[in-house]
């Protein structure tokens, strides 16, 4: 296998790059004016490192794939056309009032819960570039008013007329009826030819989302045109740039789905937070490549802790509705979630509790902790972990940043000491126990609210501060062992290597599997049967599209179910692709409640309530060549390495500094044992092992924390 | 001679010993306890919790308890949330919290309605006191209480707690409930908050506390008749599973808490955050300036008939003490569904507090414990055991906004600010009720969503938010309408346009409502109703300068199927009330108005109903608005020329929208001369305007004038309607007479005068 996979980040290009059994990891700036030549300057290191020249790499490599933050970024920056949006009478006002709580997405529960500093973000698509047709559909998909065309073209003139560079059409219930929204599309083209001078491109709300929620769909579809043109120009660059070196098969861009398909395949929207979803996606490799079991993937860096959810047996966790930036949309996305907690988080007085609080606050970068010496005054994480004489002030981050810990112990003695009556050394380390059972809560928060108990899994522990808590996050959390996985510094391109090409299609549908008021099961067999065949349809021509022989293509049927009239709809995967029998309908029931009682507990389910499903889902699908992990063995005859010094450090449950031996890269090697407390620098984090701890080194550059 | 006195002499300790014993063994039933009832104050140290604390408060440990805690009941909320199929569920109306073993709400879910939460410490002491150490009832690990009655303590009846013990080696050491604001509860009209209720009885399921699960089991017995009490059965089911699954899994929580930290810690925390709060509630009232504050606000229907009826409020400040007084209130109307009980009025006082006042306060009964409340029982907000209660949060939801409105004058000089000051938050539940036979066979009643959708109002330097969430809930979600029609035979023809100059004038204006036209098809039963006041007199006031809310009234287009209509001829959707009122479009319709209290109303394929969203208030003078602002409301049809020209007193080129600057200073200083030619000084004013007693065609309720001690009413007797001006202590029962009732008196009478007239008998079915 020969491959590079590539994270393109906010500050970092991250590069994975296979040739054979080489696996090479390499890094280089990111350059936001043109993502090429980070991506150039990141796959030169790592051929460098193979000793090969781009020209070949690129000529014989069987795939190149780019996972991206470009869209987050935009959205964040505002970056993106004047896009207009057509929906039905009536609804005008849907998309700027965002459900009501749209003041609140994206933001930290403290600002959620502010009524009173509630403010709505800057719209996607201002007011006046929302016009309304009159047209209306049922649920059942049938016409109530009839669409007229010269009602579209008004108000298609008057949009344009308006400076609208993009339509999105999004119309009620078009998920069970796009008969209008084809229409509206027809008639902008017979407008604005695509062949001519100031086409507009036009987005379709039933082909972005099949989902119900005239809301969640339209935001889904405006995102979309919003991050269009952008994306479609920035991954045109790197297409360019890499046909220009000798590489001439398809680009393959990651999918927030967990997959991944060609750039014609691949809508703007899919591509959100698809850096960090590859880091799951990695994890789940992992762990089914060396039995790792459950785990739990944790990215810890400068403001915010991901988490990722991978339990053993291939179980998957979607959000449908997840949370973009601040706009809710509809796209079935890797459950991923996200606690503003990180090194810059900032440690405050709370008054009320005569207590520290930390976070959601976070210093950033800039100007970062106060140790950063660059005008922060506030103390931070980072801060405290420099106190407690966890970080090297001279080689923090390679040596790129210089730490000043007089700095440090100024900010935590002018906010916190004197407020809380206790010295530098007690709040530093109420601090580093604070945010470590802070995050702890959170891990055991996902877990327990989708069944699992965090004794029973493995974290993976990676990103710029992950290792530095993953033993406090773990004695916290009630988790035994910790990874560093391999590749970890490049761990989201690593997942990236191994990610499937994977189409979802799914559509909305009102399937009563039991009728508790008739007590009957479901009987429309062909009915059922023939929307599953149709998004089957729409997967396989998906990949057939893409050069792959249709014999190739699997598929998954997936149910989100619900009992009674809940909001939650439960996503089940099923082994059957059809239904021919009531044997089949109470299969899936069994298969439903086995699911929900796991997560919710076993007197939850209600099925006397009725079983409903949702939506239906197919996973389109082919299987590819994968990155091989080595074996992650633990234990054996191992030696402790030669510390290269020691230092005075301070553990939070321990009085008195303890003498800590120093480590550095080299420790880090297959073989060796590094009982704790010690500290291991290397080129890109700091592994703290923290008394009661031991840290084994593995193949491929993994590293066990394990507790004795 | 000995002298005669009516004094009765005081009983000898045996005689009161032998008096109780007899009062108990003859108790009837065990009703609310005044003594429980009346307090909202943080009970007392126990001695154990005295105990707990003298052995050592690690302030690390309190934090930590605290967030471990938060993470148990946020995992406990997203629980119920996900699972709950209640509406009220889905979009964000429920809550999960802890209580001390007295019951004081220690902590809440991160999200959800506080006010559920911050009210359940009377349900708890009342099992507390009453069925702990009963024989027949008493107080078991794995035991559950379900609960829904107001006059128990509850924001209203449509709200259900599930609240369970937390024990150690047979003590009571701490409480978890869950409540969600479920609906339908079998009231005599559906969806849970009847606005027709004329007994309590009306008001559907009664739930004092009481046990339905038994060590661990919930009682099949009990459930049955619950669902035997309601219009939706599986509601009632699916629900309660979740309420306890979601307690269940914050016990496990807690349980392994305690493990870790012990019970004596976990105690303490509990109590100590509790009194945390109190002494900081304390310090901020002192930072308040001493005075007196009040706002009176007026009702304008009983959600039947018209009436004007007061809710008093006036805040004392003197150095960290804080009163309330509601006295002047107007009496409770005892067929009406519009009383609250006081519990009520307390939560939401509670929610403008740690929503409003200082959302960054943890939320803790002890927010309120200090602050001394005045209130005299039998009044509208203050209502007695037998005062029907469907509609109580017309009581409650002002008590929100006297609140809120109070706070911005109390506030608006200290140096320290928790929160914005904001105009008044749209404070009514206007939405939809529903009930009927759904297109799948299923017997509902239940609301629509969009009762979340409440215009915020104006800040000192922003505009305030279009339809967003609700006073009572941050985060309240409203529906999506494609999810809704999924469940329910109606369409919402017109879901989301904020209707034009619907919003509270100022120079920054309150928040936009919107509009939503509903219309059933294809059920064989179906019905609408609707439980707003407002309609002729605002129930939103604007705050130094700004205006208030518009009046809002509900429209209808009976005996025409519109449907039919727009299958036949598109371009007829084309609706709104303005619209459809002033160009009666559909014809053979019968178009009308009514006030926003519409009781259950069958409605027939296609008949339309149509309502909007009031407004957010504005702040401050709207002639001191930037004119380019309101340039752009009136692009975006937002506000009409009229009112452009009217209240802002701008002027511009109506076909380019420029502004013409010199005009607008004209028109501006010319509207400011106006104000002054009809100013008067404040004598005159007075004894122009000061009448001793309100209209006498007025059916007014409560103090009139700075005299709070006698309240004004209309009484029904025999001879017709009369006004009483007494302490409400000795004012005689209110009842309204039914007003179809009175319709058919008002007929017969014509009739009799057109038979003396006409000298012709009619003959009348007996």
């Amino acid at each position: 296998m020969k491959r590079i996979s590539v994270d393109i980040g906010g500050t970092f290009t991250d590069c994975f790059f296979v040739w054979d059994d080489q696996y090479i990891e390499a890094k280089a700036l990111t350059t936001h004016h043109n993502l090429a030549l980070g991506f150039n300057e990141a796959l030169d290191l790592a051929c460098k490192r193979a000793g090969l020249d781009r020209g070949t790499v690129l000529e014989t490599v069987d795939s190149v794939r780019y996972a991206t933050t470009l869209g987050t970024n935009a959205l964040i920056e505002r970056k993106g056309p004047k896009v207009g949006a057509i929906v039905t009478h009536g609804f005008e006002d849907t998309i700027p009032l965002s459900r009501g709580r749209g003041y609140g997405e994206g933001l930290d529960n403290s600002m959620q819960q502010n009524l009173p500093a509630a403010e709505r973000p800057e719209p996607l698509v201002p007011r006046h570039l929302i016009r309304s047709v009159r047209e209306r559909v049922n649920s059942a998909g049938t016409v109530v008013a009839r669409l007229d065309p010269r009602d579209v073209r008004n108000v298609v003139r008057e949009l344009v007329d308006a400076g609208a560079e993009a339509v999105v059409v999004s119309l009620t219930n078009a998920t069970e009826n796009p008969e209008h929204e084809l229409q509206i599309q027809e008639i902008i083209l017979e407008e604005f030819p695509a062949h001519e001078l100031g086409a507009i491109p036009v987005l379709l709300g039933h082909q972005v989302s099949g989902r119900k929620g005239e809301y969640v769909r339209a935001t889904s579809t405006i995102v979309d045109a919003f991050l269009h043109e952008i994306m479609f120009h920035a991954l045109s660059q790197l297409s360019n740039n890499l046909r220009e070196y000798g590489y001439s098969k398809p680009m393959l861009v990651i999918h927030n789905s967990g997959g991944m398909a060609q750039m014609n395949s691949t809508d703007a929207l899919q591509t959100i937070h698809s850096g960090p979803i590859a880091g799951v996606g990695a994890a789940e490799h992992l762990s089914s490549e060396t039995g790792l079991g459950h785990v739990i993937s944790t990215d810890m860096g400068g403001t915010s802790f991901d988490i990722g959810l991978v339990p053993e047996g291939g179980v998957k966790h979607y959000d449908f509705l997840p949370t973009i930036d601040r706009w809710l949309v509809s796209v079935p996305m890797v459950h991923l979630d996200t606690l503003g907690a990180g090194g810059g988080s900032i440690a405050s007085y709370d008054r009320i509790h005569n207590a520290i609080k930390i976070g959601p606050e976070s210093a950033g970068s800039n100007p970062g902790p106060a140790c950063y010496d660059r005008g922060g005054l506030r103390p931070t994480v980072t801060d405290a972990d420099l106190l407690l004489g966890y970080l090297d002030p001279d080689n923090y981050a390679n040596g790129y940043i210089k730490l000043n810990p007089k700095r440090s112990r100024f900010a935590i003695e002018e906010t916190l000491c004197d407020e809380l009556d206790l010295d530098v050394l007690e709040v530093v380390k109420q601090i580093k126990r604070g945010v470590d059972e802070q995050m702890a809560i959170g891990i055991g928060k996902e877990l327990r609210v989708r069944g699992y108990l965090p004794e029973d899994f493995t974290m993976l522990a990676y990103g710029g501060n992950g290792p530095l808590h993953a033993c406090g996050i773990a004695k916290h959390a009630g988790i035994k062992r910790v990874l560093a996985p391999p590749f970890s510094s490049v761990f989201s391109a690593c997942g990236a290597g191994n990610m499937k090409q994977l189409h979802f299609h799914e559509r909305g549908a009102h399937v009563v599997l039991y009728n508790a008021t008739t007590r009957g099961l479901y009987d429309k067999y062909d009915e059922f049967n023939a929307i599953v065949e149709e998004l089957e349809k729409r997967g396989l021509e998906d990949l057939v599209r893409q050069g792959f022989d249709a014999e190739d293509v699997q598929f998954r049927l997936e149910l989100d179910m619900r009992y009674g009239n809940q909001l939650l709809t439960q996503a089940v995967s099923l082994e059957l692709n059809r239904i021919n029998g009531v044997g089949d309908v109470l299969d899936v029931i069994r298969t439903f409640g086995d699911v929900y009682s796991h997560r919710f507990g076993a007197n939850c389910a209600a099925p006397e309530a009725g079983i409903r499903v949702g939506t239906i889902r197919v996973a389109s699908f082919v299987d590819g060549d994968v990155v091989r992990f080595d074996s992650l063995e633990h234990g054996g005859t191992r030696t402790v390495p030669e510390p290269v010094t020691h230092r005075e450090v301070h553990f939070v449950d321990h009085d008195g500094a303890l003498a800590t031996p120093i480590y550095d890269q080299r420790a880090l090697t297959h073989g060796h044992v590094i009982p704790g407390p010690a500290i291991v620098t290397t080129e890109n984090t700091t592994f703290l092992v923290e008394p009661g701890w031991r840290l084994e080194p593995t193949q491929q550059g993994a590293v066990w924390f394990l507790q004795d | 001679m000995t002298a005669i006195t009516n004094d009765p002499q005081p009983l000898t300790e045996q005689e009161q010993t032998w008096v109780d014993q007899f009062m108990d063994e003859t108790t009837l039933f065990l009703g609310p306890d005044p003594e429980i009832m009346r307090s909202h104050s943080i009970a007392g140290r126990s001695v154990y919790e005295d105990a707990c604390i003298a052995k050592g408060v690690d302030r690390a440990t309190v934090e930590r308890v605290r967030k471990r805690v938060a993470g148990a009941l946020d995992e406990g909320y997203e629980m119920c949330e996900a699972q709950g199929a209640a509406p009220g569920a889905k979009w964000g109306d429920l809550t999960t919290a802890i209580y001390t073993a007295a019951g004081d709400v220690s902590y809440l879910s991160c999200h959800g309605v506080i006010a559920f939460s911050a009210i359940l410490h009377h349900p708890i002491r009342y099992i507390m006191k009453y069925w702990k150490d009963e024989p027949t009832v008493g107080v078991h690990p794995g035991d559950g209480f379900i609960h829904n009655d107001a006059r128990f303590g509850n924001v209203h009846n449509t709200d259900q707690s599930m609240i369970m013990p937390v024990m150690r080696d047979g003590e009571i050491i701490a409480w978890v409930a869950a409540t969600i604001h479920e609906g339908e509860n079998g009231a005599c009209e559906p969806g849970g908050m009847p606005s027709g209720s004329e007994t309590a009885f009306d008001d559907g399921l009664r739930m004092s506390p009481f046990k339905i699960v038994e060590k661990g089991h919930l009682r099949r017995d009990l459930l049955t008749f619950l669902q035997h009490s309601v219009r939706d059965p599986k509601l009632q089911l699916a629900d309660l599973k979740v309420k306890i699954g979601s307690v269940n899994r914050i016990m496990e929580r807690v349980d392994a808490l305690i493990d870790e930290v012990g019970v004596e810690a976990f105690v303490a925390a509990l109590r100590v955050t509790i009194e945390d709060v109190d002494a900081e509630v304390r310090r901020r009232i002192s930072e308040l300036p001493d005075g007196t504050v009040s706002f009176n606000q007026f009702m304008d229907s009983t959600l039947k008939e018209n009436i004007l009826i007061k809710l008093a409020c006036k805040i004392h400040i003197e150095g960290d003490k804080m009163t309330v007084d509601l006295r002047g209130t107007g009496p409770e109307i005892l067929n009406r569904a519009i009383n609250s009980p006081l519990c009520s009025v307390k939560s939401m006082f509670m929610q403008a507090i740690l929503a409003f006042w200082w959302p960054d306060l943890p939320r803790c009964t002890s927010a309120m414990s200090c602050i001394e409340i005045i209130s005299d029982e039998g009044t509208w907000a203050d209502a007695s055991y037998d005062a029907p209660m469907g509609q109580s949060l017309q009581a409650s939801f002002r008590g929100f906004s006297a609140f809120q409105s109070l706070y911005g004058k109390m506030q608006f000089s200290t140096p320290n600010k928790y929160s914005n000051v904001v105009a008044n938050w749209f404070n009514q539940i206007n939405t939809f009720l529903w009930g009927g036979i759904t297109q799948h066979g299923d017997t509902v009643g239940n609301l629509c969503a969009d009762l979340n959708g409440m215009p915020g109002g104006a800040k000192p330097f922003k505009d305030g938010e279009d339809s967003v969430s609700p006073l009572f809930c941050a985060m309240a979600d409203t529906a999506e309408q494609e999810v809704m029609e999924e469940e329910v035979p109606f369409m919402q023809l017109v879901s989301k346009r904020l209707v034009r100059d619907n919003m509270g004038f100022g120079k920054f204006t309150g928040g936009m409502g919107y509009e939503m036209i509903v219309a059933s098809e294809g059920t064989p039963h179906w019905g609408f109703m609707t439980v707003t006041s407002g309609a002729k007199f605002s129930s939103i006031y604007g705050m130094f300068g700004g205006y208030g809310c518009g009046t809002y009234p509900l429209a209808t287009v009976k005996g025409v199927n519109v449907y039919d209509a727009i299958r036949e001829d598109p371009s007829k959707f084309d609706l709104s009330m303005e619209k459809v009122m002033n160009e009666q479009p559909f014809d053979g319709g019968k178009y009308a108005t009514h006030h926003m209290g519409l009781q259950f109303d069958v409605a027939k394929d296609g008949e339309l109903y149509m309502i909007a969203q009031g407004a957010g208030g504005g702040y401050g003078d709207p002639l001191e608005r930037d004119p380019e602002a309101v340039l752009k409301d009136i692009e975006l049809n937002r506000i009409t020329a009229k009112v452009a020209r009217d209240i802002f007193a701008v002027a511009y080129d109506e076909a380019t929208l420029r502004l013409d600057a010199d005009a607008t200073a004209e028109l501006r200083t010319q509207a400011r001369r106006d104000r002054l030619g009809r100013g008067r000084p404040y004598q005159e004013f007075v004894d122009s305007w000061v009448t001793e007693e309100p209209p006498a065609d007025l059916l007014y309720y409560g103090s009139w004038g700075d005299d709070t001690d006698d309240l004004t009413a209309t009484i029904f007797e025999i001879d017709g309607p009369r006004r009483v001006k007494a302490p409400i202590g000795e004012l005689p029962i209110i009842m309204i007479p039914d007003r179809r009732e009175l319709k058919i008196a008002e007929l017969e009478a014509q009739v009799a005068r057109l038979e003396a007239k006409h000298g012709e008998t009619v003959h009348r079915l007996a």
